[in-house]
């Protein structure tokens, strides 16, 4: 293994019944540079990122994470060796303020079976959660419930509570899916600041964004890896034109 | 005035209401509702059991009676079959059920939602008919009596027992109060945060690294624990066990005393089951089907308040502490 290569997927397959979701994948992910995972729908981006996380046990195949074996691992250690993801439907502890969802994932680092510990004693992760407020703007929503901030905000607070986890790599699923002009331009400046001090790898359908913000553009189809480049590469790129960029053609 | 003062002043009210109960009472009514009240303590802390579990961490259960069983039956059997004293008996208890809840959680707690709910209702039938057929141990139909042993003896003459009636009602008062100490203690600990993350979103739990598996068996350990201590505390006030009080009605009780009293609020159970224990006592010499007025109360309070009277008190205190202030003040009431 190369000392770069944050992530190694290997031959990886997933099906489900006859359907193969993934059909021998394989890609990895360099340390340093920004990701980017395109295809059609069904081209099994988010299956990837299923396996990946160990929310779907693949049906061959092996993931490593800094050089270490993750197939199979359970979804809350794979978290705890530093790979943090954000879901394609936005996903939040709805009921709680969005100062306890970052809290949580904070604390989840320094362990949450203390049960005769106070919570608001946990001093580190207070300081996570006061300081991620900060930097997403959401300190003036610090005690609202995370049900009542805009779309938007709740895409920042998901991203804020991967944050809040120290992870050595980042996925994210379609962050600016559904947000408007102004948020995907806010969010996309998030992003690439986040690229600096973290490994991102990032599913996203708005070509322009991806042209944009990522180094390295990994592009599947059926199940598997079609082509990989700079985004320069890529754009040129014969066989991804007819497959897919080919469609927006016309537009 | 903040939210949190105004229900730390209501606990402390309904502390006072019930260690000066014995005194309180009999001015209003008559004096055996010292007797029921401390009753419905015990029984609020089989619905404080479902509410730990389903008001925190989402899980419905519908076995909490096999953890109350449990309790109740390590007491009488530890008094009445092995010959111990008060409190190995007493621990027996607690043992015996907390021992359940972490077998039957082993399995249990890896499903959710109705799966969940069936095989909690499943684990309690099993051990209610165990408990039913079992005779030489339990006493079958007929159920388990014993001599109440002493609490505390001083030579041949002197003894603390709970048959004094104030010994009985404050060493009752003394172990509920201790269980919802602990509730609020745990609830409030960075395990108590890590129970609501599982009842709002397990997935995004586990994503953040939480063992969700664990958080819910420890859960689901605690909630016997509790669940045990009412069990084994109306052993003693009834000094008999039966399999009638492990039956899957008794089960259900606690989740519609639970569910009125406000799901996801420390005293909420006690709110529930004072109210509809007091209904029961009421009505049911008056009208044999009272039950109906239950289920009518259940409907009305599941559509127009979900949260129970336990959240339609946080909601009303927190709506006039908003009016009065700024409205940008942390609300408390998952804690």
């Amino acid at each position: 293994m190369s000392p770069t290569q944050i992530l190694e997927i290997e031959d990886i397959e997933k099906h489900f019944g006859g359907l193969a979701a993934l059909d021998g994948v394989n890609a990895h992910v360099e340390s340093g540079k920004l990701t980017a995972i395109i295809g059609a729908n069904g081209a099994g981006k988010t299956t990837l990122f299923n396996v990946i996380t160990g929310i779907l046990p693949p049906s061959a195949g092996r993931v490593k994470f800094l050089g270490q074996d993750i197939t199979n691992k359970p979804v809350h250690e794979i978290s705890k060796l530093g790979l943090a993801r954000t879901l394609q439907i936005k996903s939040v502890f709805n009921g709680m303020t969005v100062r306890e969802n970052l809290w949580i994932a904070a604390q989840s680092r320094d362990g949450v079976f203390k049960p005769f510990q106070r919570a608001s004693a946990s001093s580190r992760a207070n300081q996570v959660a006061d300081q991620l407020c900060e930097e997403l703007g959401l300190t003036q929503f610090a005690n609202q419930e995370a049900a009542n901030l805009s779309y938007g905000d709740i895409a920042l607070l998901e991203i804020g509570i991967a944050l809040a986890t120290e992870p050595k790599l980042l996925l994210l699923d379609e962050p600016i899916c559904g947000m408007g002009p102004a948020e995907t331009e806010q969010t996309v400046e998030k992003i690439r600041n986040l690229a600096k001090r973290i490994d991102i790898v990032i599913i996203e359908h708005d070509i322009e964004v991806v042209f944009e913000v990522s180094d390295e553009v990994i592009v599947m189809a059926q199940g598997k890896v079609l082509a990989r480049g700079t985004p320069a590469e890529i754009s040129t790129n014969a066989e991804v034109r007819t497959a897919y960029l080919g469609d927006d053609d016309d537009a | 005035m903040t939210p949190d003062k105004i229900n730390r002043l209501g606990i402390v009210a309904v502390a006072l209401f019930t260690l000066l109960a014995p005194w309180i009472l009999p001015v209003f009514v008559d004096e055996f509702w010292v007797d029921i009240y401390s009753e419905m303590l015990i029984w609020s802390l089989l619905a404080a059991s479902v509410n730990l579990l389903f008001g925190y961490v989402g899980l419905l259960s519908f076995g909490q009676a096999l953890f109350f069983g449990m309790g109740m039956y390590g007491v009488a059997i530890g008094i009445a079959k092995i010959g111990l004293g008060f409190w190995p008996a007493f621990g027996f208890g607690i043992l015996l059920s907390t021992t359940m809840a972490l077998i039957t959680g082993f399995l249990a707690v890896r499903l959710t939602w109705h799966y969940f709910a069936i095989i909690t209702v499943v684990f309690s039938l099993i051990f209610y008919f165990t408990a039913l057929s079992w005779k030489p141990l339990t006493g079958g139909d007929d159920g388990l009596s014993f001599t109440m042993p002493p609490i505390f003896s001083f030579g041949e003459e002197t003894a603390i027992s709970l048959t004094d009636p104030t010994v009985q009602y404050y060493f009752i008062v003394l172990m509920v109060g201790a269980c919802y100490a602990l509730m609020g203690v745990v609830l409030k600990s960075p395990l108590g945060r890590a129970f609501r993350t599982v009842k709002e979103n397990d997935m995004r739990a586990a994503l953040i690294g939480l063992n969700v598996y664990m958080i819910r068996l420890t859960a689901f350990v605690i909630a016997g624990f509790v669940a045990g201590v009412a069990g084994a505390l109306f052993a003693f006030f009834g000094r008999y066990a039966s399999a009638t009080y492990m039956f899957y009605h008794v089960s259900g009780e606690a989740v519609v005393w639970a569910i009125i009293g406000g799901a996801g609020t420390l005293l909420g159970p006690v709110v529930g089951t004072t109210l509809l224990i007091t209904l029961r006592e009421e009505l049911s010499d008056v009208w044999e089907h009272y039950l109906i007025v239950v289920g009518v109360i259940v409907i009305v309070v599941v559509i127009f308040a979900p949260k129970g009277l336990g959240g339609l008190w946080m909601g009303m205190v927190n709506r006039i502490f908003d009016k009065s202030a700024n409205g940008n003040q942390p609300k408390e009431g998952g804690e």
